[in-house]
């Protein structure tokens, strides 16, 4: 009995099978369209996805507490005796100073982020070390060390060489050697940065003694961040006070805006397809009711003819689902979502040759079959119930 | 008796506007192994007096009993299941799909009753080999001829060996030698012991020397000269 059943099911199976490629030209249709859904489904859940994770890597490598030096609006050089005002303050675990600006490269037409931070001074974890693919940090004792980002490691076009020179404000060339290169798996944090010690820095911008860009201020205890920033505007009101919290709201106030925009526009299309697909399926057209009316009669239960329906409608939405996903990742890993750039790419802490690896997650993958199939298999099966109360009688007769 | 009607009425549509009495008050019985001929003008009756006979709907009211099964109140999936054990159709223009083959045509009764593919090949092929149509097992059914494509619709309503066939208006689309060889076909069925009933106004037909009964149909009822 159990056998039978079964067979009847493989039966069943078969004639879905052929039947889907007897109409191969409407199936295929059919497919690509809910491929192509899928496909942008998925390809911005992933994108979503391996952008929060870089801005989770690029917030952990952001100091506690930043502060700046404003005046009229714009940020200026902070005096670094305002640490000598900081010392008084309950919980600062540590204060480093940072020199760094952006540096336009006109012979070869490139921006670097230059960074000069005093290594030695910071804690554990905030120094970029982890980041090195090869070789060392500048420390203060290296004179014209530096370390250097993938991009610009390709625009100065090294090529075994591990020195070059940069043009001070008054033009005089200031040399440099590669002592280290950061790993292009931290791309986001490290693509075009240029790390070198505090005093190289100075050198380059030409910034006076005694002065730094901002001053990064670490604590001894996380929680204590929001009230050690208050503590330190009071002390210092002309001082901008940046936390790492804030500058995480920050990106996601902006991503949320982008990534809910993008769903808006991703719903509709979607939406569109399921009318679609409750159209085409919901439209008996004669033959098909002729169909089914033949297979009633034949001895076909209506569950027979649903389950073939059902069969049809797992198969399409099942090689869609993987057509849409594997190009989904191959567009978002191999073209760094080069479709979504538009929408996405105004972000403006992304770099233009972004490098993308999503970590597919099980759950991801579920939601957006759940937004996908489960809709199709509604707007296909639920029709097909009307089509399976076709008398079979009518079968009959002329 | 195979097939027994008594006090038989079908009304469609009951207690709508567009209610229609198709058959009132039917009686009717059919013997194992015999052949009879439903005869009558357009309208009168024959193919619902067919589908009930051919367990597609319970009558409204009355008592129907094919192959000692009581149709009356039986539920759909139940007359379904009764229905593939025990009746094979043959249908006017045969209702054969035109895009599947002549096997997989062929076979389609057999799919949910859980035949494997190895045997449903094999009741096909013995069928069509009956009728000499082998050598268009791999064809599409709509690229057949007229005299194949009723061999295979009668292939059809034998392949899982249903005691009664029912045909309705079989020879209305055939010219006169198709629809003589039909009558051959269907003499050699009942002398294997099948039970036939044929619906039909088609001389060819209710003059035939196999047939033993003809009923005529009159506007639902049973018209006795
Ligand atoms: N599904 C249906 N719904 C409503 N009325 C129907 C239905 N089927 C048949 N009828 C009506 O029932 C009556 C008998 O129809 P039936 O088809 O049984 O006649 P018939 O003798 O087979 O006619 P024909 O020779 O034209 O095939 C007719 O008046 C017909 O209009
Ligand atoms: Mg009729």
């Amino acid at each position: 009995m159990a056998q039978r059943n079964l067979e009847k099911q493989l039966n069943i199976l078969d004639y879905a099978l052929s039947s889907l490629w007897r109409r191969r030209l409407k199936s295929l249709s059919v497919l690509l369209v809910f491929a192509a859904v899928i496909f942008l489904l998925a390809s911005f859940q992933m994108v979503t996805k391996a952008l929060s994770d870089k801005a989770r890597e690029v917030l952990v490598h952001t100091p506690e507490i930043t502060l700046q030096k404003m005046s009229v609006g714009r940020q200026e050089a902070i005096p670094l005796a305002y640490r000598d005002r900081l010392a008084g303050i309950f919980g600062i675990r540590r204060v480093v100073p940072r020199i760094w600006g952006y540096y336009f490269d006109e012979v070869r037409l490139a921006n670097y982020t230059v960074m000069g931070m005093a290594v030695e001074e910071m804690p554990d974890g905030a120094r970029l070390d982890t980041a090195l693919a090869s070789g060392t940090m500048p420390g203060p004792a290296g004179q014209g060390l530096v370390a250097i980002g993938q991009s610009i490691k390709k625009a100065l076009a090294l090529e075994g060489r591990t020195t070059f020179s940069l043009f001070r404000p008054d033009l005089s060339l200031k040399a440099f050697e590669v002592s280290g290169e950061f790993s292009p798996d931290t791309d986001i944090l490290t693509n075009d940065l240029v790390v070198m010690n505090l005093a190289d820095a100075r050198d380059l911008f030409a910034i006076p003694a005694g002065l730094v860009t901002d001053l990064c201020v670490y604590v001894a205890n996380p929680q204590e961040i929001d009230t050690i920033a208050k503590k330190i505007s009071e002390t210092m009101p002309s001082v901008r006070v940046l936390t790492r919290p804030q500058i995480q709201k920050t990106y996601q106030v902006v991503f949320g805006w982008r990534s809910g925009f993008g769903s808006i526009c991703l719903l509709t299309a979607l939406a569109a397809f399921v009318i679609l697909a409750w159209d085409k399926a919901s439209g008996l057209s004669p033959e098909e009711r002729r169909e089914i009316a033949i297979l009633k009669v034949l001895g076909w239960q209506t569950s027979d003819i649903l389950v073939v329906r059902f069969w049809e409608s797992v198969i399409v939405s099942g090689l869609a689902c993987v057509v849409g996903m594997t190009a989904a990742y191959i567009h978002v890993v191999y073209f760094a979502a080069s479709l979504f750039r538009p929408v996405l790419m105004g972000w403006s802490v992304l770099r233009p040759d972004l490098h993308l690896l999503p970590r597919l997650a099980a759950g991801d993958i579920l939601l957006t079959l759940a937004f996908t199939v489960i809709p199709y298999l509604a707007a296909t099966v639920i029709p097909a119930w009307r089509s399976a109360t076709v008398p079979a009688d009518s079968a009959l007769g002329g | 008796m195979l097939i027994e009607l008594s006090g038989v009425s079908k009304i469609y549509n009951q207690g709508r506007a567009n209610e229609v009495r198709a058959l009132s008050d039917i009686d009717l019985g059919v013997e194992q192994g015999s052949m009879v001929c439903l005869k009558g003008p357009s309208g009168s009756g024959k193919s619902t007096l067919l589908a009930i006979i051919g367990c597609i709907f319970p009558p409204t009211s009355g008592r129907a009993a094919i192959a000692e099964r009581q149709l009356a109140r039986l539920p759909d999936r139940f007359l379904t299941l009764h229905r593939r054990e025990t009746i094979g159709f043959i249908f006017q223009r045969f209702n054969i799909l035109p895009e599947l083959t002549v096997l997989e045509n062929i076979t389609l009764p057999l799919l949910p009753l859980g035949v494997p593919p190895k045997e449903r090949r094999q009741r096909a092929q013995e069928l069509l080999a009956r009728f000499a149509i082998s050598h268009r097992a791999r064809f599409p059914a709509g690229q057949i001829s007229g005299g194949e494509l009723q061999r295979v619709a009668i292939a059809r309503a034998l392949i899982n060996n249903q005691p009664i066939i029912l045909a309705d208006e079989p020879t209305a689309h055939l010219d006169t030698a198709l629809s003589r060889e039909f009558m051959e076909i269907m003499q050699q069925l009942k002398e294997a012991g099948k039970t036939i009933v044929i619906a039909s106004h088609d001389p060819l037909v209710f003059e035939h020397p196999a047939i033993d009964r003809t009923v005529t149909i009159q506007d639902g009822r049973i018209h006795v000269p």
